[in-house]
């Protein structure tokens, strides 16, 4: 039985459609990602499994049940939602006491719990300031195990990296592969390509409330991400290579092919001197430039 | 109830770090007391027309006259009324007072007497006042007087013909006949001083009246008589329990606002708990909080600015309903909009209106009669009702049912308003 299932999601705000008729299995122990641009409707979806918005239509089961609002269900999941969701006058131990209680966890439990949680952030150090003085990459990461302090088999992660840096950033990615590890079932949804394909086991390209694609990162890259790029740029535009296509910009060549050593083969045996040479293999952008007509970040 | 206590608990924590909060909740409320408290304390400035009732047990030709004299004063509004409804009426705080002429009074117009036939019940609250009106109700007495005796020479020629019938009256003893005419001549005399004190008597004091030979004027000090405020800060410190309320309610519907904003009211609603529990929690820490500041505030009137608290009991009863009442005003409040700037605009609008209209900032009795009628739909009015009816007012149970019962209806709709739309607003 898969950990997550949607079927036919449909949520509008108004005559605005958010999610445009959505399914999805999310397996146990997946990583499974959300990749789209703002507005596509990843955090609608999001709160829609996790019971949080009421879809107009379509079905959302967790665990085989039908009804994420119970507390039975609940206490399964862990949510990080996009806002960092503290309370800010209170510090980072009196913010995961506070939302441990609300699961249950009370005494040494949830003490151990604490320090655990402190120390996967890194926060430990800072354990008695008030979250309002710390950074905000501090405070995504404290957002990120405030979510999962009750230790969910089911964790689901909105856009956890917005606006951090990069050091926090890394640290963040490093949770997620310590909890991947641990085999527990991830929802990320990101508009960061490279996270996903970092992250994710397989990725759904969603854009204007509709699934584009879905499948494993390679799968999607052979599927819609097109031939890799060779790239050459030379000391000065050499005659004989009209043969090969591609584009040339001044002295700069790039050629789109399925083999990219024949390409560098025949430019190795021209003998005419090159500067630099590359081979680009398709991202997630073109993905979903290619499904979309548009960039991610548009 | 874990839950709702664990939420109510964090709410609690953040308020007392909230030095604005606190600023709004206890500070500002004390200094709006203490304030006001200082120049009611000083005297009055310029009077709207007081509100009056006028009680006519007595029925006779003076006692409507009486009426009458005191109909034309500028000064006062009057209204007839039963003695019941009229004493209610001025322990409420809406009259000034009442006049009540008990059977006889006509009579006691011209001879006077042993006993009192007009009774003065005032409300200690307007005590500036209070003077102002002994001197027009006296001016009134003295006017009645004169057109009775003097006006077409009725009780003159009355007077003349008493004493010729007693000189020819053989069958009273010769003593008999020498004390009556003594009175009736006693009588005439007074009604000469009238004349030469034409004009003048309108800042003659009741005492004079009586002593003059006019009714008594019995003066009952209406909430007194039932332990009334002693001082100014009887009166003040209770529209800062208001103020304290208004307070609480606008930090946590803007809480609630903030929480919805940053993602923490959807964090506490995906945990496993009911959205009922949710709602509890949040109501619970503002119901505590506003107990809590009232609580404080009238300890402090108490012991540093000698508010007495007659009963304790009514008091408790009265400050768990305006709490509740301020609770579900604050749920209400919390959904008037999506932005700190909306719910904070429009929530302040509605209970400073409500506060101005309902004894806040200015005591009831000075308002004009139409804004007296408006303040019935201001639970600030009921608020400060209630809290003077425990402290001062001597409220009966019956009495206090009133204002308690509107507090927690109020705060019923209110919460339950709220809550829905809260719940609606969130999907």
């Amino acid at each position: 039985m898969p950990a997550i299932e949607v079927r036919n999601l449909k949520k509008s705000y108004g005559t605005t459609v958010a999610v445009d008729g959505i399914s999805f299995e999310v397996e146990r122990g997946e990583c499974f990602g959300l990749l789209g641009p703002n507005g596509a409707g990843k955090s609608t979806t999001i709160h829609c499994v996790v019971g949080a918005l009421r879809p107009d239509s379509g079905e959302v089961l967790l665990d085989g049940e039908a009804d994420p609002t119970r507390p039975s269900v609940r206490a399964k999941i862990g949510v990080a939602p996009q806002p960092i969701a503290l309370y800010e006058d209170l510090t980072a131990e009196e913010n995961l006491e506070f939302f441990g209680k609300l699961y249950n966890l009370g005494g040494d439990v949830l003490k151990t719990r604490i320090e655990m949680a402190l120390e996967f952030s890194g926060l430990a150090a800072r354990r008695k300031d008030r979250i309002s003085t710390y950074s905000g990459g501090m405070q995504r990461r404290l957002n990120l195990v405030s979510g999962i302090l009750h230790d969910p088999p089911v964790i689901l992660l909105d856009e956890p990296t917005v606006g951090v840096d990069p050091q926090s950033r890394n640290l963040i990615f490093d949770n997620i592969e310590s909890l991947k590890r641990l085999g527990r079932t991830i929802v990320y949804t990101t508009h960061y390509m490279e996270e996903a394909q970092r992250l994710c086991d397989r990725v759904a390209i969603i854009d204007q409330g509709k699934i584009l694609a879905l499948d494993t990162v390679e799968g999607l890259l052979r599927a819609h991400g097109g031939p890799p790029t060779v790239q050459v740029e030379f000391a000065r535009k050499p005659a004989g290579l009209e043969d090969l296509g591609g584009e040339w910009e001044e002295n700069r060549l790039r050629v789109r092919t399925e083999r990219p050593m024949e390409v560098l083969g025949r430019i190795a045996g021209m003998g005419d001197a090159f500067q630099q040479v590359s081979i680009e293999r398709a991202d997630l952008e073109a993905v979903f430039l290619h499904l979309t007509g548009k960039k991610l970040r548009d | 109830m874990k839950a709702i206590l664990t939420i109510a608990l964090k709410d609690l924590k953040i308020l007392a770090r909230d030095k604005a909060g606190f600023f709004w909740v206890l500070l500002f409320p004390v200094l709006m007391a203490v304030f006001f408290g200082a120049i009611s304390s000083g005297g009055s400035g310029n009077r709207a027309a007081m509100p009056i009732a006028v009680v006519d047990q007595d029925g006779s030709p003076y006692a409507r006259a009486f009426l009458s004299e005191l109909q034309k004063s500028e000064a006062l509004r009057v209204r007839e009324a039963g003695l019941d409804s009229a004493r209610l009426l001025v322990r409420r705080g809406e009259l000034v007072a009442y006049v009540a002429l008990w059977p006889g009074a006509g009579q006691s117009f011209g001879f006077g007497g042993d006993s009192a036939k007009i009774e003065l019940g005032l409300d200690p609250s307007r005590r500036a006042e209070a003077g102002y009106l002994r001197g027009l109700v006296t001016a009134a007495t003295f006017s009645t007087m004169r057109g009775q005796f003097t006006s077409g020479g009725s009780g003159r020629e009355m007077i003349r013909q008493s004493l010729a019938s007693l000189q020819s009256d053989l069958t009273r003893s010769l003593e008999e006949r020498r004390r009556a005419a003594g009175v009736l001549n006693n009588l005439e005399r007074f009604m000469v001083s009238l004349d030469s004190t034409e004009g003048a008597s309108d800042t003659t004091g009741a005492a004079t009246a009586g002593g003059a030979g006019g009714p008594k004027i019995k003066v009952i000090d209406i909430a007194e008589e039932e332990n009334g405020p002693r001082n100014a800060y009887e009166i003040t410190f209770p529209s800062s329990v208001m103020w304290a309320l208004i307070g609480v309610c606008m930090n946590f519907a803007i809480s609630i606002v903030h929480e919805r904003i940053r993602g923490t009211f959807l964090r506490l609603r995906l945990a496993p708990i009911s959205r009922s529990q949710v709602l509890a929690g949040k109501g619970l820490a503002a119901f505590l909080a506003a107990l809590g500041a009232t609580s404080l505030l009238l300890l402090l009137a108490a012991v540093v600015f000698n508010v007495r608290i007659t009963n304790p009991p009514a008091l408790v009863v009265a400050l768990v309903a305006a709490a509740f009442c301020f609770t579900g005003l604050m749920m209400l409040i919390s959904v008037f909009g999506r932005t700190h700037s909306a719910v904070a605009g429009a929530g302040w609008a509605v209970l400073l209106v409500m506060s101005m209209t309902g004894g806040g900032m200015i005591p009831l009795i000075a308002m004009p009669a139409w804004m007296q009628s408006v303040s019935n739909f201001s639970l600030v009015k009921w608020g400060v009702l209630a809290v003077e009816g425990a402290i001062w007012r001597g409220f009966s149970p019956q009495e206090m049912a009133l204002p308690v019962g509107i507090l927690l209806a109020a705060g019923a709709v209110g919460f339950a308003v709220g809550a829905r739309a809260l719940s609606r607003s969130e999907g």
